[in-house]
């Protein structure tokens, strides 16, 4: 019999994950050092958690790459299983845009506020013309009531290019941990 | 004005109603107690209970888990591809049987004493039973079943004795609208699932109407989603609700950058919008291309968790199963930028029904002392049979009656 897991006994092939892989302490990428790179991938990150919580999310959709981009949030429960089925699915800014005239405009939703904590950034490829990188993030989500909660656990998982001399999402995909939602997910994590 | 308050709120649901058939009595959202009694008389009692859909465990040794209140099924795919729903228990000492909420396994076995059983339920080892009691025979000792019956795949459970024939139970308004909604001939293929626990009490989250709609849900107007009068509700005098509507093409007032995520490529959109709510707390719907059945599991009187499971059919192209996982990824559900304000209202309904009085049913109400059966598209008498079935299997007189 196979090694228990949380969710299911069949998903020991789509655990696997790229997470241990190392790229070389002293890469170059696009003229950065392995340093340098870090650096702004981290402040990319920081800047976009920022852009959210501060509740500037008409500048959310600018973080991604303005020709074709992909922004997913999936969780766990499904990746392991193999389901393509997401939470939000957006593949142009156009619609990261729409997301955000949703949350603006149409819906209703009680108010709270997000605190992004991002933590364990790991560059785990570099390529050419992009980078892929890993990170874990925690949303607090603090209520009308005053009481603060964790809202979401998960990772990013991250296609980074440059763009206009900024670095930018060509991909996000937002694997949650937490997939029993508490009551609805509007902002973009 | 204001209006003046006409009773107290005492929190316990009263036992008798008021004899207008549009009053609700608030207190039967929060009261703890009455949760216990629906426990025993409708989710162990009498009534057909929807736990999952066979494409959940489409191959032999597939299984999920699942709760009816706080009993943990255990849906199995047997090897003759019979699926079969067990207690998810062993005949033991009643050990939990199967942890994970899905999964494939040649059997189950019970980690606490190693006993094991088939996909078919069969007890087929329990080390050290030449030591057991004088009494103890293997055969004894398979999985108990729960009662279950299908209809095109939905796997209905049951643990009430005198629950109707699963034919009777839905009625002839269900079976037309419900086939279609799970694609003509029930051969879906899982998507995936949104899982969301509302702070709601079940029967406010399974109180939406049809008044509502084009109402609270801005969207839906901004893109035009439910233009037509042609559509219907039907009701049953058992408490299920069928609903479709005209889906006109949509417009985009120039609401969406990205217009291809509301397109609609199904094959009937003079009836784009199906709705089932089979009592006491399933929904199904389709929309658009959006197939979605909502698992629902009554936790307490305040929590009510939802799994919103997305199907594709089997026959589809690859292009239509994107299609489908597009829309079913953005438009309805907990992060369905069109709908979400649904969870909002579940909470609110559940919050501010802690108050003195009645919750008033207007829209549609022709008489005070009928249930009506004649019912419009966007009327929200709808849901009163299911109120009134409600009332009956729970023993609530109305004033008057005897």
């Amino acid at each position: 019999m196979s090694s228990p897991s949380l969710l299911s006994s069949q998903s020991t092939a789509s655990r696997k994950d790229k997470s241990s892989a190392m790229v070389p302490d002293d890469f170059m990428w696009q003229g950065y050092s392995a340093l340098e790179t870090q650096w702004r991938v981290e402040r990319l990150l920081s800047r976009y958690v920022a852009c959210i919580d501060d509740d500037n999310l008409e500048e959310w959709p600018s973080f991604f790459t303005q020709d074709a981009c992909s922004y997913e949030i999936i969780t766990r429960e499904n990746v392991e299983r193999g389901l393509p089925l997401t939470l939000v699915f957006c593949t142009s800014q156009g619609m990261l845009a729409d997301r955000i005239v949703s949350l603006r405009e149409a819906n209703i939703y009680p108010q709270r506020w997000y605190r992004h904590i991002v933590s364990n950034v790991l560059i785990q490829a570099v390529a050419e013309d992009h980078l892929e990188v890993q990170s874990h993030y925690v949303v607090l989500q603090t209520r009308r009531n005053g009481q603060t909660s964790i809202f979401s656990a998960g990772k990013y998982k991250d296609r980074i290019v440059l763009q206009a001399d900024e670095l930018r999402f060509a991909e996000k995909r937002v694997v949650v941990d937490t997939h029993s939602i508490d009551t609805l997910l509007v902002s973009p994590i | 004005m204001s209006s003046q308050c006409t009773g107290n709120y005492t929190g316990k649901a009263p036992a008798v109603w008021p004899a207008k058939v549009n009053q609700i009595p608030k207190e039967v959202f929060g009261d703890a107690a009455l949760f216990e009694e629906e426990l025993k008389t409708i989710f162990y009692g009498d009534c057909w209970h929807i736990v999952g859909h066979f494409a959940e465990v489409p191959n032999v040794g597939d299984f999920k888990t699942f709760d009816l209140g706080r009993v943990p099924l255990l849906i199995s795919r047997g090897k003759n591809n019979q699926v079969r729903v067990f207690y998810n228990t062993c005949t033991h000492r009643g050990n939990q049987l199967e942890v994970a909420t899905s999964g494939n396994r040649k059997e189950f076995e019970c980690p606490y004493h190693r006993w094991l059983f088939s996909l078919e339920g069969a007890l087929t080892a329990c080390p050290g039973s030449k030591e057991f009691a004088p009494d103890f025979k293997q055969e004894n000792f398979g999985l108990m079943e729960v009662k279950s019956a299908q209809f095109m795949g939905l796997i209905f459970v049951t643990m009430g004795k005198n629950t109707p024939p699963l034919t009777e139970w839905l009625g002839e308004i269900v079976p037309p609208t419900l086939s279609t909604l799970l694609g003509g001939d029930g051969r879906l293929k899982l998507l995936g699932y949104q899982k969301v626990r509302y702070d709601s009490n079940w029967k406010g989250y399974n109180d939406n109407d049809g008044y509502h709609a084009p109402m609270l849900h801005t969207a839906f107007r901004l893109l035009n989603w439910q233009g037509g009068t042609t559509g219907f509700q039907r009701m049953t005098k058992n408490g299920h609700v069928v609903f479709e509507a005209e889906l006109k093409a949509i417009q985009n007032n120039g609401f969406v950058n990205d217009p291809s995520l509301v397109e609609f490529k199904g094959s009937d959109p003079a009836r784009g919008s199906r709705i089932v709510q089979l009592f006491p707390a399933t929904v199904m719907v389709k929309h658009l291309d959006i197939i979605n059945l909502r698992f629902a599991i009554a936790r307490s009187h305040d929590v009510t968790e939802v799994h919103y499971a997305y199907f594709a059919h089997e026959d589809d192209s690859e292009e239509l199963v994107q299609h489908r996982i597009r829309q079913g990824s953005n438009l309805l559900g907990p992060c369905g930028m069109i709908s979400m304000e649904d969870a909002a209202i579940f909470q609110r309904i559940h919050i501010g029904n802690q108050t003195p009085g009645f919750a008033e049913f207007q829209k549609g109400v022709t008489s005070l002392m009928e249930v009506p059966m004649d019912v419009k598209q966007n009327d929200e008498t709808g849901n009163l049979p299911r109120w009134e079935h409600y009332r009956k299997v729970m023993g609530f007189k109305r004033e008057g009656e005897k």
